[in-house]
C-alpha cells in the first residue's frame, strides 16, 4: 500500500461544508464527534482547512449561493481527494425541489463516491458511510482523482 | 374580545374613511384594511398611542393587479393586528416606517427582494436574500414568475 | 497588503458547528466595529414558492425542514395556521403531545446552544459533557417518534403519534438524569471564570434598544423584557399548563446563557405537569383537503423566540401565499446593535449568543474606515488570531 493510501485510510481528515440546507443533517454530524459516537476513535479528525483534508462531507441542497464557493473549496483540497454527501438533499436535492434557489444534490457540481442518505441519517449511519468510503479507498475503487 | 373592540373603535375614530375594513376573527387577532397614504400615522398611531410595540413581520401578496403588504404588529406581545394595504404592481411605491420602527429595516428589504415593493426612504435596499447573480427585475415571489422560468435561472448561472 | 484592495483569504468550513455562511460586512476602526452590515442569502432555497405549488398535506414536510433543529415549531406553526383556516379544533390529547413535544425540543435546542456556545469561548470539555447529556433527549424522540431529527408529530388535525402511558415512566426517568445535568450546567456558567470573562458585559442590548429592534425570544428575554409567545398568546395547550416565563437583565451574552439554562429547567416541569395531566382521548381529528378562503396568523415561541406564519387560502387544496418569519431574523438587527462599538474579538460569541439559526458566518468581511483597507477572514481565522487564555 502506497503512503498516502496508508495514511488516508488509517487517519482521513474529513472537512464539512454546508451547502444551504436545514441544519439537521450538521447537527447528527457534529453529534458523531460527541462522546457516544466517538468518531475520532477511528482517526477521523473533523479540519478546518480545506488544505488539509482527505475527504469532504457535504450537506444540503446547493443553493446557489453557495455553489461557488462549495467548487472552490473543493479544489483547495489536495489530490487524492474524496466526497460524501450525507443526506436526502445531498444526494438529490428532495425535498427542495420545487425551490428557484437550490441546484439539486451534490453529484451535479462535484463527483461524488459516497452516499449517505437519510433525513437527517443517524451519526451511525454517517460513521458508516465514511467507513464505507475508507474501504473503498483501500481497495483503489474510490473514483476520488489522483491515486 | 373586550380589548380588541377598544383598541378597534379607537382606530375608527383615528382613520376615520382611510379605515376601509375591519375583521375580528377570534381573540387576539384583527385584520384592518387602510388606505395606502393612511400608513406612516397607522403606525406611528399603533406604537405610540396603542401601545403596539412589536412588529413581528412584514408581509408581501401577489393580488394579480396590485401588491398587498400586510404590517403584523403586537399588542404587548398578546394581540396581534395584521394591517393591510394594497400598491399596483406597476408602480409599487410605498414610504417606509424604518424611522418609527428601527426594527422594520430587513422586513422591509425582504420584500423589496422577493415582491419588487420599493420603500422610499428605506437605508438600503440592497439585496438580502437573492444570490448575487440574479437577475434585476425578477421577483420570485410574484405569480407570473413560474418555477420553471425561476430554474432556468439558476441553470443558466 | 494594499490601501484598497480587498485580501480574500482562503476559507474553510470552520469546526463542527453549523456553518451556514451568512455575511456580514464589518467596518472597523482599529480593534472596535464601528457598524453591521449583514447579507444573507446563502441559506435562501425559496420555500415560499414551494409552499405554493404542494398541496397543504404535503407542505407539512417542507415545513419541518426549514429548521432541523427547530421542525416542531415549524409544524405546530403550520398545522395550528389550517386548522384555523378549516375552523377546525385539534383534540385536547393532541395538543398536550405538541407541548411535550415542542420542550423536548426547547430542551434539545438549547443544550446543543450550550453546547457550541462553549466551544465558542474554547471550553471544548464542556461542549462535549452538554452534547453527551443531550442525547437522552434524542433517545426519547427516538422513542416516541421514530427519528432524532424531524419527528414528524404534527399533521393538520392533531398529532400523528401518541406518547403511549408505557413511555412516560421512560421519559419521567430521562427527565430526572437531564433535570440534574442542567442545574449542573446553571452553577458552571454562574461560577467559570471562563465562561463569565468572555460574556459578562459583552453584547450589550439595551433594553429600549431590544424594543426598537423588535427582537425576540431569549435575546429579548435576556435584556429583562417579559415576553413569550406561550404566555403571551397562548397556543395549544399552554394556557392550561403553569409554567415561569424566565428573564434576566444583565443584557449582556452572560445574560442569554443563564435565561436558555433556566428555560431548560422551565421546560422538564411544563413536561412532567404534561405527562400528569395528559388529557384522554383521540389524538386527530380528519380533515378535508381543500382550504375554504381565508387568512390567518399563527405564531408559536420556537427555541429561539417568536415564529409567525402568515397563511392565506384560496378555496382549493394548495396555499395562495405562505410566509414564514424565523425568530433569527427578527434578531438581526439587535445583534448588528449588540457590534457595534464592541471589540472584534468579541464577534464570535456575541453571534453565537443570538442562537443564530444561520449560525457562524462563514465568512465576514471587514473594511477599516481610517486606514482604507478591506480583507476577509474565516470565522476559525477571527479565533486564532483573538484566542484567549
Amino acid at each position: 500500500m502506497s503512503l498516502f493510501k496508508w495514511a488516508q485510510t488509517k487517519s482521513p481528515w474529513i472537512i464539512h461544508f454546508n451547502t444551504g440546507g436545514c441544519n439537521g443533517c450538521d447537527i447528527e454530524l457534529v453529534a458523531a464527534l460527541t462522546p457516544r459516537f466517538d468518531l475520532e476513535r477511528f482517526g477521523i479528525l473533523l479540519e478546518g482547512s480545506p488544505r488539509h483534508a482527505d475527504i469532504l462531507v457535504v450537506t444540503g441542497p446547493v443553493t446557489l449561493q453557495v455553489k461557488d464557493r462549495l467548487v472552490r473549496v473543493y479544489e483547495q483540497m489536495p489530490e487524492p481527494k474524496h466526497v460524501v454527501a450525507v443526506g436526502t438533499c445531498a444526494i438529490s436535492g428532495a425535498p427542495f425541489q420545487e425551490c428557484y434557489n437550490v441546484h439539486g444534490g451534490i453529484d451535479t457540481v462535484l463527483p461524488v463516491d459516497a452516499y449517505v442518505p437519510g433525513c437527517p441519517p443517524k451519526p451511525e449511519a454517517i460513521i458508516d458511510g465514511i467507513a464505507k468510503l475508507i474501504q473503498k479507498i483501500k481497495e483503489g475503487e474510490a473514483h476520488g482523482k489522483g491515486k | 374580545m373586550e380589548k380588541e373592540n377598544e383598541i378597534v373603535e379607537k382606530l375608527k375614530s383615528f382613520l376615520e374613511e382611510n379605515l376601509v375594513n375591519v375583521i375580528i376573527p377570534r381573540k387576539r387577532r384583527i385584520f384592518v384594511h387602510i388606505k395606502r397614504d393612511a400608513l406612516r400615522e397607522t403606525i406611528e398611531y399603533l406604537m405610540k398611542d396603542l401601545k403596539f410595540k412589536h412588529l413581528s413581520t412584514i408581509t408581501g401578496v401577489d393580488l394579480g393587479e396590485r401588491i398587498e403588504v400586510i404590517y403584523h404588529l403586537s399588542h404587548e406581545g398578546s394581540i396581534m393586528l395584521s394591517a393591510k394595504l394594497t400598491v399596483s404592481k406597476k408602480n409599487p411605491n410605498i414610504s417606509t416606517i424604518t424611522d418609527v420602527i428601527p426594527g422594520a429595516v430587513l422586513y422591509e428589504r425582504e420584500v423589496h427582494d422577493l415582491l419588487g415593493v420599493n420603500f422610499k426612504g428605506h437605508p438600503d435596499l440592497s439585496p438580502l436574500m437573492l444570490p448575487e447573480k440574479w437577475p434585476e427585475g425578477v421577483y420570485p415571489l410574484r405569480k407570473e414568475h413560474k418555477l420553471k422560468h425561476l430554474r432556468q435561472i439558476t441553470s443558466e448561472k | 497588503m494594499s490601501h484598497g484592495s480587498i485580501i480574500k483569504i482562503p476559507f474553510g468550513p470552520q469546526h463542527p458547528a453549523l456553518k451556514e455562511p451568512e455575511n456580514f460586512l464589518f467596518e472597523v476602526d482599529g480593534e472596535t466595529v464601528v457598524d453591521v452590515k449583514p447579507r444573507l442569502g446563502y441559506n435562501h432555497r425559496g420555500m415560499e414558492k414551494a409552499f405554493e405549488l404542494k398541496t397543504y398535506i404535503q407542505n407539512i414536510y417542507l415545513a419541518e425542514r426549514i429548521c432541523g433543529i427547530c421542525s416542531h415549531a415549524h409544524t405546530t406553526c403550520y398545522t395550528q395556521a389550517i386548522e384555523r383556516l378549516l375552523g377546525v379544533e385539534p383534540p385536547p390529547r393532541a395538543r398536550y403531545i405538541r407541548v411535550i413535544i415542542a420542550e423536548l425540543e426547547r430542551i434539545h435546542s438549547h443544550a446543543l446552544w450550550i453546547g457550541l456556545a462553549a466551544h465558542e469561548i474554547g471550553f471544548d470539555t464542556l461542549f462535549m459533557y452538554v452534547w453527551r447529556d443531550r442525547e437522552t433527549v434524542l433517545d426519547m424522540f427516538e422513542m416516541i417518534s421514530g427519528n432524532r431529527i424531524h419527528y414528524a408529530m404534527n399533521t393538520i388535525g392533531g398529532a400523528r403519534r401518541d406518547i403511549h402511558a408505557d413511555m412516560a415512566p421512560k421519559i419521567v426517568k430521562g427527565l430526572d438524569f437531564l433535570e440534574k445535568r442542567l442545574e449542573y450546567y446553571l452553577d458552571i456558567v454562574q461560577t467559570e471564570q471562563t465562561i463569565l470573562k468572555r460574556t459578562a458585559d459583552v453584547g450589550i442590548l439595551r433594553p429600549k434598544d431590544a424594543v426598537d429592534l423588535c427582537a425576540v425570544g431569549p435575546t429579548l428575554r435576556a435584556s429583562g423584557i417579559e415576553n413569550d409567545v406561550r404566555s403571551d398568546d397562548p397556543y395549544v395547550a399552554y394556557d392550561e399548563i403553569p409554567f415561569n416565563v424566565v428573564t434576566h437583565d444583565g443584557c449582556d451574552v452572560l445574560s442569554r446563557i443563564l435565561v436558555r439554562c433556566e428555560e431548560t429547567l422551565e421546560s422538564v416541569k411544563i413536561i412532567r405537569y404534561a405527562l400528569d395531566s395528559m388529557p384522554n382521548g383521540t389524538i386527530r381529528v380528519r380533515v378535508p383537503m381543500k382550504v375554504p378562503q381565508g387568512e390567518v396568523v399563527s405564531r408559536v415561541e420556537a427555541p429561539r423566540g417568536e415564529l409567525i406564519h402568515y397563511a392565506k387560502s384560496n378555496g382549493t387544496t394548495k396555499p395562495e401565499r405562505y410566509k414564514v418569519r424565523s425568530p433569527t431574523l427578527a434578531n438581526i438587527p439587535a445583534l448588528c446593535k449588540m457590534l457595534q462599538g464592541g471589540y472584534v474579538a468579541d464577534i464570535p460569541i456575541v453571534l453565537a449568543g443570538i442562537d443564530p439559526c444561520f449560525s457562524c458566518m462563514d465568512r465576514m468581511a471587514f473594511v477599516d474606515t481610517k486606514k482604507n483597507r478591506k480583507w476577509v477572514w474565516t470565522m476559525q481565522q477571527l479565533r486564532r488570531k483573538y484566542a484567549k487564555e
